[in-house]
């Protein structure tokens, strides 16, 4: 995509929208092996950021598919704000003896995949694994399990393709990269 | 000597002012200790875990100690502890030491089979069958260990003041309870254990130690360190928001030595996390400064190849809160 295409405040695009579906593909043949012969799998998005990825994943995983959401409470320095992580959305439904795919959209320190699997966890699933859009394993804190990666990233922050700067910019088919002077505050 | 006669005596000096001591013991797969981090959190009592015990024994008695010794080391630096600050303790069997803390409000925390598998499921990344098998196998162990340390595999439920159903409450929830409970029982009113009371304790189980041999070299200590710097707080309430175990500058690397074998340079990371073994620099300083840092770095990886240790550099830490909704920009000291 040439340059000048791209939306104020974006620097270059990391991946293209072709390079995603054919990567999305590649990991949705990759599930479809590892969970041959069950008789379906749920896929439990991470909101927001997931919604796109596992949306086009879905459509590329052979085996029934049962689908669930849940969003968790954000981490802010300010007044007030709540000291710890909490389910803000849980899941509609149990995933008691259930296999379960959790899809991520970006996973980098770990915080947030460890507390999610942990407390899916306890909820009694037949097998728990991860799949995320993108890895930034150069920051990892936490060691967290990544069944399924699409693309490794490296430490710049990106946006498109659900993920966020200020809530905008998810509905970019790409993944691009921010410019370091964009205002962040 | 009778010891049992004055240790009672000293447990009669210390019921008339109490003690802030509370204990949580979880069966294996029950996070027990993200419980007892979320209420020593509520309560602000400071939160001693396994691993920080276990570190405390090494320092001031010896890393491994006989099972038998084992129950009165554990007393003594529990009530060395104790005389520093309120705290939650979660380590398996500390319940049957209460005797010498009256006043502590014990826990249990259980949860059936099926909840429990699922966090070994989770930690070993296996299925059910599997996780199961690993759940009686970690089990089979505890009560061994416990049997040799305590002289029993389990404490009976009656040792409790609380017992927590993990499959039904949450750890916020049973943190929540367990705060409330430890508030009708009067905490923190109870007077941190008194040096007096702490003494003649220290003084009755150094004796009995010494029957094996065992004598301390150093005295663990809780006092607080203030962070050196606003970044490292940031980083201090990430990790508590996501419940994460850590220390802060828990350990100092010699890492330069003079002809005599002296320490001239020493490193300390700002950051251990426990639980994933793994210690961690935050460098919010200027480029000028960062160069003596990462010679620091590179010589404690060359001297201590199995430390893990992870740099955050000024741009890393900034992305990071920015990430996490960090309004503020942080100024480079």
């Amino acid at each position: 995509m040439p340059h000048e295409a791209l939306p104020p405040g974006i620097e270059r695009v990391l991946f293209t929208e072709e390079q995603i579906a054919v990567r999305i593909r590649e990991v949705g043949g990759e599930i479809n092996e590892r969970f041959a012969g069950r008789p379906f799998l749920k896929l439990i998005g991470v909101l927001k950021g997931s919604v796109f990825f596992l949306t086009e994943l879905s459509r590329h995983i052979r085996i029934p598919v049962k689908i669930d959401f849940l969003a968790i409470s954000s981490f802010s320095s300010k007044p007030g704000a709540p000291g710890l992580v909490r389910i803000a959305k849980d899941l509609d439904d149990p995933i008691h003896d259930e296999d379960v795919l959790l899809v991520e959209d970006i996973v980098d320190t770990g915080f947030t995949l460890r507390y999610l699997l942990r407390t899916l966890a306890g909820r009694g699933p037949n097998s728990l694994a991860v799949c995320t859009f993108l890895d930034r394993t150069s920051k990892r804190i936490v060691q967290a399990p990544v069944d399924f990666r699409c693309f490794e990233i490296p430490d710049r922050f990106v946006i498109g393709y659900g993920l966020d700067h200020h809530q905008l910019y998810r509905n970019l088919p790409y993944v691009a990269v921010l410019k370091p002077d964009s205002p962040r505050s | 000597m009778d010891f049992s006669r004055n240790i009672n005596r000293l447990s009669c000096y210390a019921t008339r002012q109490g003690t802030g001591v509370l204990t949580v013991t979880g069966q294996v797969g029950c996070r027990a200790e993200e419980v007892a981090r979320i209420a020593a959190a509520r309560l602000g009592f400071h939160l001693v875990t396994e691993a920080r015990l276990e570190a405390a024994i090494a320092e001031e008695f010896a890393p491994a100690i006989p099972d038998k010794a084992y129950r009165d080391v554990l007393t003594s630096v529990l009530a060395r502890l104790a005389v520093e600050r309120h705290i939650v303790v979660c380590a398996d069997g500390v319940e049957s030491l209460t005797a010498h803390f009256p006043g502590a409000l014990r826990v249990l925390i259980m949860a059936p089979e099926r909840v429990r598998v699922g966090q070994i499921l989770l930690e070993q990344r296996c299925e059910r069958a599997d996780a199961a098998g690993q759940l009686k196998e970690r089990e089979a162990r505890r009560q061994q260990l416990r049997r040799r340390r305590f002289g029993r595999s389990a404490a009976p439920l009656e040792t409790f003041d609380l017992v927590l159903n993990a499959e039904s409450l949450d750890a916020e929830q049973m943190a929540a309870t367990i705060a409330r409970a430890a508030e009708l029982r009067g905490f923190p009113e109870p007077a941190l254990l008194s040096a007096e009371a702490e003494a003649q304790l220290q003084f009755q189980l150094r004796l009995r130690l010494a029957r094996h041999g065992i004598t301390p070299t150093g005295a663990p200590s809780l006092r607080q360190k203030m962070f050196a710097h606003p970044s490292e707080e940031i980083f201090a309430n990430l990790l508590d928001y996501y419940r994460i175990p850590w220390e802060y500058e828990p350990r100092s690397f010699p890492i330069e030595w003079d002809a005599q074998g002296r320490v001239t340079l020493a490193f300390t990371p700002d950051f251990y996390l426990p639980e994933v073994d793994l210690y961690v620099e935050l460098t919010t300083m200027k480029q000028s400064l960062v160069t003596k840092k990462n010679r620091k770095v590179k010589r404690l990886r060359e001297l201590y190849p199995g430390i893990q240790i992870q740099v955050f550099y000024q741009k890393d830490f900034e992305n990071l809160v920015f990430k996490y909704g960090l309004a503020e920009r942080l100024t480079p000291a």
